[in-house]
């Protein structure tokens, strides 16, 4: 954590004085402050000539750690405010809606996982088409294998829009003009895209954002992962937490897709390994039976649905 | 933002977090020396690391005046425009570009396996030909980068199937321009040869190396559209014992050739060989390199053996229905899979001065 030195600038009261008090017992450091008790330590700069000084500077500081975390909540808040502004986008395929109870739902990450070809980037971009033609919104598409395709948007627009041909085509540009593609080909891109947008969202420059789609997550968390030192795994812990932060305060849908590996026994599992089984909240595999059109979506991991319900839809 | 989330050395990383550089907000106005010395590094050290973090984060940004979301977003009304006005390269195989939507697209990685002996090589050089086809045949006159890894690009056969291409091209003269005066095809055989860059790889240090080296090289050499790696399998499959630095270097590898695509809107073709895999109480036919790898193109197409025929199958794609088609390999490279016959069978989409429309084989 930051040295006391550098909070002089912003706080003048912590001046030179008393970083000596603090040296004096060994506090060098924000940390450190933290670890000390601080009643003993207000009783130390009691017996000091500037006690009074030094006692304001301790108060100071406890202060500023104090503004760091978010104000306390009780549950009852917790329910009006989730009621209220997150709302539940509707997937596009009335089949996966009535199995999720809806849609994907605003302020949480929802991960699709399943072996290649298994429908993953279909379901998003048909996501993305019907956020966008239901007029609720702005969705980012961040892309790290070129595979958004517009026209396959477009024709999920026109296909599931219960107006004419021709109409469906005057609305086609308004729809599409809603929906943005990023390339990201590595992770520090991606982290550096992710902080320019919480940076627009509190600016409130595209404020009506509704979703973000991440395809896929895991192929660029793959090159950095393992080896020797565990800098990959805090590039995906700080990667989930930023996707989370985005999610809650601006009341994000983020869709993340991840692909598979094979486990023990011959089993495949999904992708990025334990730590990151706990970033995505709602966790569905993904996968495409024999007959090409037939998809199948399973819960590995939800909190208010039980592990293995499944639904087949087709997506055409 | 934080200073962990810097793409800078491990041990330069744990310096500035011990001596207290949390965000990248505190750099922003130190000087290299000041830094050099808080942290016990050289000058120059200290320099490379600010211009990353001036790079990155910087000072917290005023109300951006932009409309797009974030920067370098594109919305999905233009990127349909240009995918309409972006051209695809032909297979020489009528049905084969049909069921591609019009042949291989520029801007995505295809990725083409199938088991030895069933044509991968010769479409790898029936792709490098067809690039440099002249705009007014419905080509992208653009040039080929071929990286072989077994040594299988035979000159010989290069030369033959350029040839057949030039024929094709002055029989498309005769027979669909016959009221326009005849143009002679000014291109031989050797100028065909001369567009192609080859490169020869020997280990999987050398392919990395060329696949990092493609950037400069081919924004030196703006007209090259497409890239083609024949093998991408052979050098990863013998000798390596870690199996999850396999793994790292192949995502690595795949995401810097989806960049090369988009960057330069090029074709990146990648050849890739077969593998048993143990699923479902059997053994079956995957494509080598493993789950991961497989996630590492935008299409892919699987070629394989029908009776005596051979087929082509779209196995993942973004916005193409999955179908196959047959196609053989002849004398004159990939063709058709048709009869005896002697036909034009040159198949393009002519973009002429005011109509569009794709010329099919005749009679």
């Amino acid at each position: 954590m930051a040295p006391l030195k550098s909070l002089e600038s912003e706080y003048p009261i912590i001046d030179s004085d008393f970083r000596q008090f603090c040296a004096s017992h060994a506090i060098f450091s924000v940390e450190d402050f933290l670890v000390h008790d601080i009643y003993v330590l207000m009783a130390l700069a009691e017996e000091h000539d500037t006690s009074d000084r030094l006692k304001q500077a301790i108060t100071q500081v406890l202060s500023i750690i104090d503004a760091q975390h978010q104000p306390w909540l009780d549950g009852l808040q917790l329910l009006g405010y989730s009621q209220k502004s997150k709302s539940i986008l509707s997937t596009g395929c009335e089949r996966i809606d009535a199995f999720l109870r809806g849609g994907f739902q605003e302020g949480i990450l929802t991960e699709l996982v399943g072996p290649s070809s298994s429908g993953k980037t279909q379901v998003c971009l048909l996501a993305a088409s019907n956020v966008t033609k239901s007029g609720l919104g702005r969705v980012l598409f961040l892309d790290t294998g070129n595979s958004f395709s517009p026209t396959r948007v477009a024709q999920f627009v026109s296909s599931s829009s219960e107006l004419a041909d021709t109409e469906s085509s005057k609305i086609l540009p308004q729809v599409l003009d809603n929906i943005e593609c990023r390339s990201v080909f590595d992770i520090f891109t991606l982290l550096d895209v992710l902080h320019q947008l919480l940076q627009n969202l509190r600016y409130q420059v595209g404020q009506n954002l509704r979703m973000l789609i991440i395809d896929s997550v895991s192929s660029l968390i793959t090159p950095v992962l393992g080896g020797a030192g565990t800098h990959g795994h805090a590039l995906m812990a700080s990667a989930g937490f930023m996707l989370k932060k985005l999610a809650y305060e601006y009341n994000l849908s983020v869709l993340m897709t991840n692909h598979m590996v094979a486990g023990d026994g011959g089993m495949i599992k999904p992708a990025l390994g334990e730590s990151w089984k706990s970033i995505p909240h709602i966790r569905l595999l993904l996968s495409r039976g024999v007959l090409n059109n037939i998809c199948s979506m399973s819960i590995l991991r939800h909190p208010s649905m039980a592990i293995g319900e499944r639904v087949e839809f087709a997506i055409l | 933002m934080e200073v962990s989330s810097l793409p800078i050395s491990a041990s330069h990383r744990a310096k500035l977090i011990s001596a207290g550089y949390i965000s990248i907000s505190s750099l922003s106005s130190i000087s290299p020396a000041h830094l050099a010395r808080d942290l016990g590094i050289s000058e120059n050290e200290a320099t490379g690391i600010l211009k990353v973090a001036s790079q990155r984060g910087g000072p917290e940004r005023t109300i951006p005046s932009h409309h797009s979301i974030v920067d370098g977003a594109q919305t999905a009304w233009d990127m349909l425009h240009e995918e309409e006005s972006c051209r695809r390269i032909t297979t020489s195989c009528a049905d084969l570009d049909d069921i591609l939507g019009g042949g291989i697209s520029c801007k995505e990685v295809t990725e083409i396996g199938g088991v030895p002996g069933i044509g991968k090589t010769q479409l790898g050089i029936q792709l490098a030909i067809n690039v440099q086809i002249p705009l007014e045949y419905g080509g992208l006159a653009g040039k080929a980068v071929y990286i072989d890894t077994e040594g299988s690009f035979m000159v010989e056969r290069v030369q033959q199937v350029a040839e057949a291409c030039i024929k094709d091209m002055q029989e498309y003269d005769s027979f669909l321009r016959k009221d326009l005066p005849a143009r002679q095809v000014n291109l031989q055989a050797n100028d065909f040869l001369a567009n192609i860059y080859y490169f020869r790889i020997c280990s999987y240090t050398e392919q990395i190396a060329v696949i990092n080296y493609l950037e400069k090289f081919i924004s030196e050499h703006k007209d090259i559209k497409v890239v083609i790696v024949d093998s991408i399998t052979f050098h990863f499959r013998q000798d390596f014992d870690d199996m999850a630095l396999r793994t790292r270097l192949l995502g690595g590898m795949a995401l810097k050739l989806m960049k090369l695509a988009k960057k330069f809107t090029l074709a990146v073709i990648l050849l890739n060989q077969v593998t048993t895999k143990y699923s479902g109480g059997s053994f079956q036919l995957t494509l080598a390199l493993g789950d991961s790898w497989s996630h590492a193109c935008t299409n892919r197409i699987i070629l394989y053996w029908n009776g005596n025929g051979r087929y082509a199958h779209i196995d993942k794609s973004p916005s193409i229905r999955s179908a196959s088609a047959p196609y053989a390999v002849t004398g004159r490279g990939i063709r058709n899979l048709a009869s005896n016959c002697k036909r034009v069978k040159l198949i393009l989409r002519a973009r002429l001065a005011h109509d569009e429309h794709i010329c099919r084989s005749l009679i």
